[in-house]
This record gives C-alpha cells, sequence and structure tokens, in this order.
C-alpha cells in the first residue's frame, strides 16, 4: 500500500530521479548499501551516523543538522527510509526524522529485501548531493518514553513488547541471529503485552492490511484508547510498532522506549516477569 | 550498546563459545547451487518469527537458538522452502534448505 507515510516500489520508481525526494538506506552497518542500493540512494549509519557516540543516546538535534545539511536534505525535502532487517533501523531512523520534526518522511514498504525479492535494479554508484543548511526542532518528547516513564506505566497504560515470544519469556536473552550471551536479565517488564513486531508484518517485510493490523492489537487485549509505550531490546524493532500505531493506525500517544530492555533488564530493584504470561504490577 | 542487526550469513562462530549456544547453520540451495540471494527466517515451535539473515553469497545462514525443535525457511527471488531442525546446547545443527 502507498499512503503519506508508506510507499510502495512502484511509487518509489517513479519518483527515482525527482530531486525533492531523496531515498536513504539505513541500517546497523551499511556494508549492503556499500555493495549496491537503489539508484540515487544515500546512507544513513545506525551506529556511527545516528547514535551519540559516547552518551548511551542518539544523535543530538546539532549532529541531526549536520547529518542532514552534509547529505543535501533540505527541510522541504520528501525523505523515503529503507533498509535491511525488514525495515527496523529505517523505522529507528523515521521515528527520529518525527522527533527532530521532519515534515515529509516516509517508509518504503518491505524494505530492501523485498525489492531483492523482486529483482529489482540496485545499483553501486553513489549520488552526490549540494550541501544544505538544514535545520530541526526540539526534541518531540512526546513520542519518547524513558525508564521512570515506563516504571509508571506499570500496570496503568499499554507496555507492548514486541520481541520474539522466546525473548519475552526469559527463554532466549538476544534475537536468535546473535550470540546468546547478554550482561542484563531475561523477562519482560510486568503488565507487557508480547505482541512481536513480526505479526505486524508479512514475510516479504511488507506492512499487513490496515484492518489486519487493528485486528492484530485490539484481538490481543490492548485498548488502542490507552497511552501506549512499545519497547524491544534497543528500541528498533519497537520504533517498526511504532510506526504500525502512530503513523498507520494513527493512535494517540503512543511512545517508543529505546532504552529498552537493553536499560531495563540491567536496572537494579524493578519488577521482572518470566514466562509466557505478562504478570502483576 | 548490544545490537540488534542480523550479520549477512550470520555471526561467525570463531569468537562463540559453542558449549553455550544451540547453533542452527546451513546453506540454501537451488538447482544444486548455493543461493547468492536470499533470507532465512528462523520460527520457533508456535511458528512464531525468531530471527532472520541475509544469506551469505555462498548461501549461508546461522542462528543462536534454545534447545528445542524449530523451522527454517528460506525465501529466495521466485520461491522459497522450510526445513524442520532440532537444536541442541552445545551442538551445532546443520541444515541445507532445498529450494524447488
Amino acid at each position: 500500500m502507498s499512503n503519506e507515510v508508506l510507499v510502495d516500489a512502484d511509487w518509489a520508481v517513479a519518483h527515482l530521479a525527482d530531486p525533492k525526494v531523496v531515498f536513504v538506506e539505513v541500517d546497523e552497518d551499511t556494508a549492503a548499501y556499500d555493495t549496491n542500493h537503489i539508484a540515487g540512494a544515500i546512507k544513513f549509519n545506525w551506529r556511527t551516523d545516528l547514535q551519540d557516540g559516547t552518551r548511551r543516546d542518539f544523535v543530538s538535534k546539532a549532529g541531526f543538522e549536520a547529518l542532514l545539511s552534509k547529505n543535501g536534505i533540505a527541510n522541504d525535502d520528501t525523505v523515503v527510509l529503507y533498509g535491511g532487517n525488514n525495515n527496523w533501523f529505517a523505522a529507528y531512523a523515521f521515528w527520529y526524522f518525527k522527533l527532530y520534526g521532519h515534515q515529509d518522511v516516509r517508509l518504503l514498504d518491505g524494505g530492501r529485501k523485498k525489492w531483492e525479492l523482486d529483482g529489482r535494479e540496485l545499483v553501486a554508484e553513489v549520488p552526490a548531493r549540494a550541501a544544505t543548511t538544514y535545520v530541526a526542532t526540539e526534541q518531540d518528547r512526546t513520542l519518547r518514553a524513558f525508564r521512570d516513564d515506563v516504571l509508571k506505566a506499570i500496570g496503568t497504560q499499554n507496555l507492548v513488547d514486541v520481541r520474539s515470544p522466546d525473548e519475552y519469556a526469559g527463554r532466549l536473552l538476544a534475537p536468535a541471529h546473535l550470540p546468546q550471551e547478554a550482561s542484563q536479565v531475561g523477562g519482560h517488564i510486568p503488565t507487557a503485552a508480547n505482541i512481536p513486531w513480526s505479526k505486524a508484518a508479512n514475510e516479504d517485510g511488507t506492512f499487513k492490511s490496515i484492518d489486519e493490523l487493528k485486528a492484530l492489537y485490539t484481538g490481543a487485549g490492548v485498548d488502542l484508547g490507552k497511552d501506549t509505550i512499545a519497547y524491544c531490546r534497543i528500541g528498533e524493532r519497537s520504533a517498526h510498532t511504532w510506526f504500525v500505531l502512530h503513523e498507520l493506525l494513527g493512535v494517540k500517544n503512543v511512545k517508543n522506549y529505546d532504552g529498552s530492555w537493553t536499560e531495563y533488564g540491567s536496572l537494579v530493584g524493578v519488577p521482572v516477569a518470566l514466562g509466557d504470561e505478562p504478570g502483576n504490577a | 550498546m548490544s545490537s540488534c542487526g542480523a550479520v549477512v550469513g550470520g555471526v561467525s562462530l570463531d569468537r562463540v563459545d559453542v558449549s553455550t549456544q544451540a547453533v542452527i547453520q546451513g546453506v540454501v540451495q537451488k538447482d544444486g547451487e548455493p543461493v547468492k540471494v536470499g533470507y532465512v527466517r528462523l520460527l520457533d515451535s508456535g511458528n512464531e518469527f525468531t530471527a532472520e539473515v541475509p544469506v551469505s553469497t555462498a548461501g549461508e545462514f546461522r542462528f543462536f537458538a534454545a534447545a528445542g525443535t524449530w523451522t527454517v525457511v528460506a525465501l529466495v527471488p521466485g520461491g522459497s522452502a522450510r526445513a524442520s531442525v532440532t537444536a541442541e546446547l552445545g551442538k551445532i545443527a546443520d541444515i541445507d534448505v532445498l529450494v524447488a
């Protein structure tokens, strides 16, 4: 589907030569981009471009302005984000763009995976864009949850843990494409519902239909009239769910907890639930 | 900070203590040859998504699961295939996935 925040491959192909539409491949590292990418796309490395680098935080307002200016993105450009990992890091970047007030940012449905599986063209040529002077707004804190917000939400707001069932239950400490070792304990935040991010996506990485998405959350007992905080392990899979709830379904008061389990599972003295049930407040 | 992104082909075992892991790995093949482009998903015993990696240029993939029965699903341009595999702690379960 294509709408104001989600575009499909045909829309992308029709806008590849549009100078006011900037395609950005975003991933945790840019090895795939460096091999090939959608024609005209620039790259953002989530780790080196979008993180603070010293503190555990993401790029500051000044850093975001410098990054976009250097890469030739103007305030009135349409930015289309896509990437590997089922668009996790592209969704994470989308959330940053919204936090810093960019007006027109969209995701390419299915990301790099669908593009590759469909056999669409990828090129090695890296584009050159003239630098701009990008001005960001102050961070919109209504979209971001911190640990104290999460502790207050236990038993009162919707907490949505979007990790796999085995991570939620504490049987796995990390996504299973990574070795199972972590400094944080296993388990989940008490009262959190487990609605894996993957249930919102088809096998090819595209989002499910709006009706299917609504049914997914309401069927799992999420009261969409209440405030919601989504989390995962580092906040990227939950950015995917934040995108579904806030951007596709238009649910108000949805926050992404980017501290996520990496922070919560390391806190001293907070409640933790083990097993497949949400647990009590 | 701990990362969550998938490594092409899966994380190398070079620095991993396999005795603490339940490794599932293999090669995706089509027409008798390893595929160069594709993705492999790991589903749990309830068929729920648990992880996904892009294959290496030699068609390889690797996961670090828990003991139990899992399903691997290969997605390649123009096809897909699935296979069941049992993982055990301290062991490497090799499973090749053949796409028709």
